[in-house]
């Protein structure tokens, strides 16, 4: 019994670092550029998703919002909040454009069409981007410090199937809503 | 009971096998592959907005509508334009890796640009009193084109060699029969989206001596024997019986009688070749097919100045030994002149310069090989392909900046004859507006418009979005056709050599993008140029087996080749590659090298 000790406390410390460890030391994080409240713009602006992430007239998807979005709006203060204050004076003002992380970034060789799936399938924003409408802050954007994924896209396996955007998340869910798909269709 | 080397192997060991039931080690291997994919020195497409471009193809002379998938100001993707007029939406595969064309690597990418114009500039000066200053257009009817022939105009002695453009057109869409004699419908004929939209109006009988793959794709395929399509041509004009036309193909005369008895009865038809010989084009004069299936198309206008030009001249009717200087603009592919046809035409020292994609063309022969623009570098126009009903108009846009050191071959020679070219394609446009016919069709939205409702800028500005004008159709004068077809370029029947050439595959542009490269032409999955394939039994009485190297002997030409052996073939057959069919004649035999 005493000659395993040494085996099972290598395979514990394996496993605990394994498990616990590394899934937080193979991301690096990056704090978004504004603190921004989904729920706020919601909840109190009656904002909708897609009057920042809008749809170009040719159907292409415009992605995150630049700062003309912003200043439409926020060209003077709206509210009093400390992260409103920030935004105006470290963006507005001097008419710089903020860097944001985007979390669903997909590598180059990959075209996805929010069209497609928006307008055809009739899928909400939700059901790949999670309840990111409802968050009250931007969470700060992990990035493999290998790969360079983001954890959105690229996130580390568990006992139960980590879902992400990645190929294998994309067929699984056309094979269920037993949509016909093929090799071009995304990697153009 | 102090810690041993054991116990220190068994924590390693118990680390190992924990290790093993964690996401750590399969993790980065997914990881690992997906950073190798980022080493420096791979290729990564430029980051930047993402929007559409629309040009149209110059790869071979169908030119179909393209959209461009672009990443800031690089063409990552390419598709055909849906409900466009002339390519109704479909993309040949060269067509869609064309955008990866400029970065080939068998791509020619600097040449000696100024010692050629120094040489070409003394060769002109230095031109005799019965010796010509060239240029043979391998793609006639551009505007490039005439310039060209303003530049021979205004050097002494120059002469402008192409092929004569027709004055018709082939209009399948109006055909309810087609007889085509080797001519490959299905395999780059003509515009390849035109002949897949109007397919199902048509019936398709292919009279070919091997199973094609336009055979394959008929409603009847004729078996012929090799080189008799022009006594079935010459059967169906009523010009020989049809007892002999059956002695000379193996067809049974009643087959023969009932083919002729479909083509009356069901008609408007239409009878194909791979290239129009008379016969053809007699036996469409009894079917009746001028004003129906074959159609009269204007000319694309040009400005009145530019009538004062060189006259097109057919390379045969270029003296022996009279070339001192030949320019080859072989940027834009399109018809084949065999060397063995332009080396007699050269005097003693002349010079030869070759504008080119690669070396492996005229190159080979030219003292000066010159890198042009390929697709997707070049602004350049497009001349009706042989199924456009009309005249038409649309430009090949550059989408990228040139990946190499080029050398536009327009403005080369137009420099040589002192000519400006950069405003040629924008007096064409010009001409055109004036005319106020036709419409324009803008795929940006797919919207056709009269011409006369567009401003000369606007119109300008929609050629430049990739729009295509098209003329009025055809009427009056036009209407009476001259049908003349093309004669063979060597005789029929030609002593001791005992293998008749059919035609195979359609070869592609010059170069295409490295993936097409590989597959059809590495891979051979595609017959290429340098290969011909037999019969086992033909291979083995010519002494040749599968991949030997050999020599194809014609009265043409001497070629090194790669044998390859297919038992579908008929005995006494060299399947040659088809772009070469006709320029090597009609029988040859195959040798060991």
């Amino acid at each position: 019994m005493r000659g395993f000790l040494p085996f099972a406390a290598g395979a514990a410390l394996a496993l605990a670092a394994g498990w616990a460890g590394f899934p937080y030391f193979i991301y690096k994080s990056q704090p978004q550029p504004v603190d921004f409240s989904h729920k706020v713009h919601i909840e109190k602006a009656g904002a909708k998703c897609d009057d920042c992430h809008a749809l170009r007239g040719d159907g292409t998807y415009a992605g995150l919002p630049s700062l003309d979005k912003c200043t439409s709006c926020h060209a003077a203060p709206m509210g009093t909040t400390a992260a409103e204050k920030r935004f105006i004076d470290q963006y507005v003002t001097p008419n710089r454009e903020p860097v944001w992380h985007s979390y669903a970034r997909q590598p180059e060789n990959v075209f996805f069409s929010h069209a497609a799936h928006i307008k055809l399938a009739g899928l909400k924003c939700e059901q790949c981007h999670g309840a990111e409408g409802a968050s009250t802050g931007l969470r700060a954007y992990q990035q493999d410090r290998i790969s360079g994924y983001s954890r959105d896209v690229l996130p580390v396996a568990g006992w139960r199937r980590a879902r992400g955007m990645r190929m294998d998340d994309c067929i699984a869910c056309h094979r269920q809503h037993r949509v016909e798909n093929s090799c071009m269709d995304c990697h153009q | 009971m102090g810690t041993t080397r054991r116990d220190l192997f068994k924590l390693l060991g118990g680390s190992a096998v924990g290790a093993l039931f964690t996401p750590a080690p399969w993790r980065l291997i997914t990881d690992t592959a997906l950073w190798s994919e980022n080493w420096p020195g791979i290729p990564r497409p430029g980051s930047g907005e993402i929007r559409m471009r629309y040009t149209n193809c110059s790869l071979c002379p169908a030119g179909c509508a393209m959209r461009a998938r672009c990443v800031g100001d690089q063409p990552v993707s390419l598709a055909g334009v849906k409900g466009h007029p002339l390519s109704h939406g479909a993309l040949c595969p060269w067509g869609i890796a064309a955008h990866q064309l400029p970065y080939h690597p068998a791509r020619l990418r600097r040449g000696p640009v100024e010692r050629a114009a120094a040489a070409a500039a003394d060769a002109i000066a230095l031109c005799g009193a019965r010796e010509h200053v060239a240029v043979l257009d391998l793609r006639p009817g551009r505007t490039a084109s005439w310039t060209y022939r303003r530049a021979m105009a205004a050097v002494p002695h120059g002469l402008y060699i192409a092929t004569p453009q027709a004055e018709w057109a082939f209009d399948l869409a109006a055909a309810r029969t087609v007889l085509s004699l080797g001519a490959p419908l299905a395999d780059g004929w003509g515009t390849p989206g035109n002949v897949f939209a109007a397919r199902n109006t048509f019936r398709l009988i292919q009279a070919d001596p091997v199973e094609t793959r336009t055979a394959g794709f008929a409603d009847a395929w004729l078996p012929i024997r090799p080189g008799s399509a022009s006594a079935l041509a010459s059967a169906v004009a009523g010009e020989i019986p049809i007892a002999e036309a059956a002695r000379q193909t193996g067809l049974a005369a009643d087959h023969i009688r009932g083919l002729i008895a479909e083509l009356h009865d069901n008609g408007p038809s239409l009878v194909l070749a791979r290239n129009m010989s008379p016969e053809a084009m007699r036996a469409n004069v009894a079917l009746g097919a001028p004003g129906h299936t074959i159609v009269g198309r204007r000319e694309t206008p040009v400005p009145e100045a530019w009538r004062k030009s060189a006259p097109v001249t057919m390379l045969d009717a270029v003296p022996d030994g009279s070339i001192r200087v030949l320019f080859i603009d072989e940027s834009a592919p399109g018809d084949y002149f065999p060397w063995s046809a332009i080396a007699p035409k050269l005097a003693n020292d002349s010079l030869v310069i070759a504008f080119a994609w690669t070396n492996e063309g005229y190159g080979r022969h030219a003292q000066f090989t010159l890198p042009a623009p390929v697709f997707t570098e070049t602004l350049d126009d497009l001349p009706p392909a042989v199924d456009a009903v009309t005249a038409v108009f649309r430009l090949t846009l550059p989408l990228i900046a040139p990946q190499a050191v080029v050398v536009k071959p327009l403005e080369f020679i137009a420099r040589l004859a002192g000519l400006p070219s950069d405003e040629a394609l924008h007096e064409r446009a010009n001409a055109i507006h004036k005319t106020a016919r036709g419409h324009v069709f803008t795929p940006g939205d797919g919207a056709t418009t009269p011409l006369k409702s567009l401003s000369a800028d606007n119109f300008w500005k929609a050629l430049h979005q990739g729009a295509c004008w098209l003329d009025a159709p055809c009427q009056g004068a036009c209407r009476d056709l001259v049908l003349a077809g093309q004669e063979p370029l060597r005789p029929a029947t030609q002593a001791g050599l005992p293998l008749a050439l059919v035609a195979g595959d359609s070869t592609g542009p010059p170069l295409s993008s490295p993936l097409t490269s590989k597959l059809y032409r590495e891979s051979n999955l595609r017959q290429p140029a340098n290969r011909v394939a037999l019969a086992p039994e033909t291979a083995r009485a010519s002494g040749v087996a599968s991949g030997a190297r050999a020599i194809l002997e014609t009265v043409a030409a001497r070629l090194p080749v790669t044998v390859a052996v297919d038992p579908g073939l008929p005995p006494d057959v060299v399947r040659v590659a088809g772009r070469a069919a006709r320029a090597l004649g009609a029988r040859g035999k195959v040798v060991p090298a």
